[in-house]
């Protein structure tokens, strides 16, 4: 892909290409092939929402800090676990990516046919079922928080439209760690694979 | 979607073929395309709404080097072909995808592109992978001359004579794509922001239509340099030898685990043409027209098998037997077939399922499906998928229900013992070169922990030992709470269980499975004929032969 590291510019991504370089960078952080699966469906769901989906994808990828959860692995639990009988699970979460919870709290939202209220510090995000993310109280997204998630039960303004842009933007530098991850989970071809790839044949016939 | 709901011919379900039956590869690489394949689908439609052609420019110079544009203009948005001719040193032309130059490169423009557009696609597409495209493009491509043949029909053209007619068949196709991506790939349009669109709702639309306007240009490119070489006595191509030719396709592994990826949108494939053989099969008696077009198709497809020639074994062998399973079809619809029968088109699939062998049947199947477009060309709406809803895992289910769907849909795969060599022998990876899919041998090459999980049939069956001792009630979730490695698994056993055509039914790591059957079968889908594999991995293809050109459509020309 063309694209010159030497600006710091952003890069526009369309959800085929951020689905399959956060899939591979996820597996590429050594994730099991399910995180992978769970990580790049999130990661777009972020970025048609116009969030910063490359910043919360390496968050998540990092180890988390002593006392803080994975949020890709938080949110597939929770988002496996919302049609099970029970209330939905509002005790306090400590996870190393409070954006990254957005997505599988949008599931847990269809899941359940309820809108589910995130909070972490002074931001509050609202995800009502198949909506885009409505951010009742803006605020940081990023980095190790506690986090709450909760059915919303006030009164909020309609959630905003989907945006018409199937695209998500990432900086060079992130973009640049992403697909060093990514490269971890690659082969070299081998001189098999070519030869029954066609590489002996002459193609001017 | 599911438009299971809307099934005007219920009673047909009793007539459908099992996924056990059909899912398997032995069987689906014999799969041949149909009036439901997407280039048939594509013509068929732009017939229906009228859609006009033009090429608005024309800037190729006497050495075959500049752009063009050709548009599609239908009832609601017009799509232009933006080509770039270039000239290619024999020694730089390589069909393969490390390729980095070709004689054509072409983008699929959402409009009518404006100088500015070309300028910037100028500056992108003949790079293709080295470049960049935008929302406004819906597919990249490239393709190489069949120099050869190329060298020979302009050649004859300039000297005002037409090119050998045998040269023409043989070979079939002026240019070969070597690669053509959509959805998304090198910045084009989502695949999601054009679905809605009625016109390219089915799969693989904005691909078929670049592909059978690159067709347009590969003659019009020959008659151009005829005409530069050989001045007022050039001659055009006949109509007749025009009409033969189609655009070729040299493809590999990488489109092959498209098919493992996308479950559900198999399902929907194979789901429509298998509902599309039920609705034919379930006909209690046969019209008159019906039978007319069902010999007549069975004449092109012995026509086309004669014509169909390939250097592999395997592929010579199934030609043979395509070539005799349709000379006793022939034999059978003349003499033996009872056509009182209570389900008379039910009653010459069972006799060939009985006497003919797989290669056979499948083009029988393609046979019966020609004559009822009637019956069975609305299927086609079917066949896209939104998979966006088969995603979330339903945790709530119980582990008795998720072994019950195992034992119904994976039972091909729980006998088999994966630590023998022979069935774990191939990993598939990403490529490091080119971030392409590949094929490697476990046993004697690097790289099988980083494989792709195309494993289905070991995962289904590590699924099926994680099952074991479970109480029959524990919900999913609090499984894959202490298994998660068994995630793939369960997502696809769920997705199989509401999409019974979603899995290739055998061991896709195993020594003797070739990928070439996937490929045949997702080719057919397109629509592709001369199926002409090279090796176990990769094959040559003909798109769009014998198919009208604009110009006969802007004429108003045959049905497609």
């Amino acid at each position: 892909m063309k694209h010159d590291p030497r600006t710091d510019a952003g890069l526009d991504l369309t959800l085929s290409e951020i689905s399959a370089l956060t899939t591979r960078a996820t597996r590429g952080a050594g994730r099991s092939w399910g995180e992978a699966e769970e990580a790049a469906e999130a990661a777009c769901w972020l970025a048609r929402a116009g969030l910063d989906w490359a910043g919360a994808l390496l968050e998540v990828l990092q180890p988390p800090e002593a006392g803080a959860d994975c949020a890709l692995r938080t949110g597939i639990a929770l988002a496996d676990a919302a049609a099970l009988p029970g209330p939905l699970v509002n005790t306090p979460l400590r996870v190393n990516s409070p954006c990254f919870l957005l997505p599988f709290a949008a599931r847990m939202a269809d899941q359940t046919g309820q809108r589910i209220r995130l909070t972490a510090a002074e931001t509050r995000v609202v995800l009502a079922p198949g909506a885009c993310p409505l951010i009742a109280s803006p605020g940081r997204m990023s980095g190790p928080a506690q986090v709450t998630l909760a059915p919303d039960q006030q009164d909020q303004p309609p959630s905003p439209d989907w945006p018409q842009t199937h695209r998500g933007t990432v900086i060079a530098a992130k973009y640049a760690r992403l697909t060093q991850l990514m490269m971890a989970f690659t082969v070299p071809t081998s001189a098999h694979s070519h030869a029954g790839a066609g590489a002996q044949g002459d193609d001017n016939d | 979607m599911s438009c299971e709901g809307l099934n005007p011919m219920p009673q047909a379900r009793n007539f459908r073929r099992s996924p056990d039956e059909v899912m398997r590869l032995v069987r689906m690489g014999c799969s041949h395309p149909t009036r439901l394949s997407f280039l048939r689908q594509l013509l068929r439609r732009m017939q229906a709404e009228d859609w006009r052609f033009d090429r608005p420019v024309w800037e190729v110079d006497a050495r075959g080097v500049g752009r063009a544009v050709y548009r599609a203009i239908g009832p609601v948005r017009t799509y232009s072909l933006v080509a770039f001719s270039h000239d290619l040193p024999p020694e730089v032309r390589s069909d393969r995808v490390i390729a980095t130059a070709w004689d054509a490169t072409f983008a699929l423009f959402d409009g009518t592109p404006t100088p500015a557009d070309l300028d910037r696609l100028a500056a992108n597409v003949p790079l293709q992978e080295a470049g960049r495209i935008s929302p406004r493009e819906l597919s990249l491509s490239r393709a190489n001359r069949s120099v050869r043949l190329f060298d020979h029909v302009v050649a004859r053209l300039a000297k005002g004579a037409q090119p050998d007619a045998a040269m023409l068949r043989e070979t079939g196709y002026l240019m070969r794509t070597t690669a053509v991506y959509g959805s998304g790939k090198f910045g084009a349009a989502d695949r999601a922001a054009i679905a809605q669109r009625p016109e390219l709702s089915a799969p693989f639309q904005a691909e078929m239509l670049s592909v059978w306007l690159t067709r347009a240009f590969t003659v019009d490119l020959v008659e151009h340099l005829a005409r530069a070489k050989g001045g007022e006595k050039a001659a055009r191509l006949s109509p007749e030898l025009k009409s033969g030719l189609g655009v070729g396709n040299s493809t590999g592994l990488g489109m092959a685990p498209f098919l493992i990826h996308h479950p559900v949108l198999l399902n929907n494939w194979m789901l429509a043409r298998e509902e599309a053989l039920a609705r034919v099969r379930a006909q209690a008696s046969i019209g008159a027209d019906e039978l007319a077009g069902f010999q007549a198709a069975l004449n092109a497809a012995r026509e086309n098998a004669d014509l169909w020639t390939s250097a592999h074994d395997i592929q010579r062998a199934k030609l043979a037997d395509l070539r005799d399973s349709l000379a006793r079809i022939a034999a059978h619809v003349a003499q033996g077939w009872d056509q009182s029968a209570a389900h008379p088109w039910d009653d010459l699939w069972r006799w060939g399922c009985e006497a003919l062998p797989l290669e056979g049947q499948e083009a029988l199947l393609a046979a019966m499906l020609e004559p009822h477009g009637a019956l069975i060309d609305g299927l086609g709406e079917c066949m896209d998928a939104d998979e966006g809803t088969a995603f979330p895992i339903n945790g709530a289910m119980p582990v008795g229900e998720l072994r019950a769907i195992l034992r119904a849909h994976y039972d091909w795969a729980l006998g088999i013992d994966y630590t023998e060599r022979a069935q774990c022998a191939r990993f598939w990876y990403v490529s490091e070169d080119k971030l392409e899919p590949r094929l490697g041998e476990r046993h004697e090459e690097p790289g099988a922990e980083r494989e792709l999980p195309l494993d289905t049939g070991r995962q289904a069956a590590a699924l099926w030992q994680a099952l074991q001792d479970q109480p029959e009630d524990q919900p999913v979730a609090h499984l894959l709470m202490a298994a998660p490695e068994n995630r793939l698994a369960v997502r696809r056993a769920q997705i199989t269980a509401r999409h019974p055509f979603a899995e290739i039914r055998d061991n896709l790591i195993a020594a003797e499975m070739l990928p070439i059957d996937i490929l045949r079968c997702k080719l057919a889908f397109f629509g592709a004929t001369r199926f002409d594999p090279r090796s176990d991995r990769w094959v040559r293809i003909s798109l769009f032969q014998d198919a009208p050109y604009p110009d006969d459509l802007n004429g108003g020309g045959d049905e497609a």
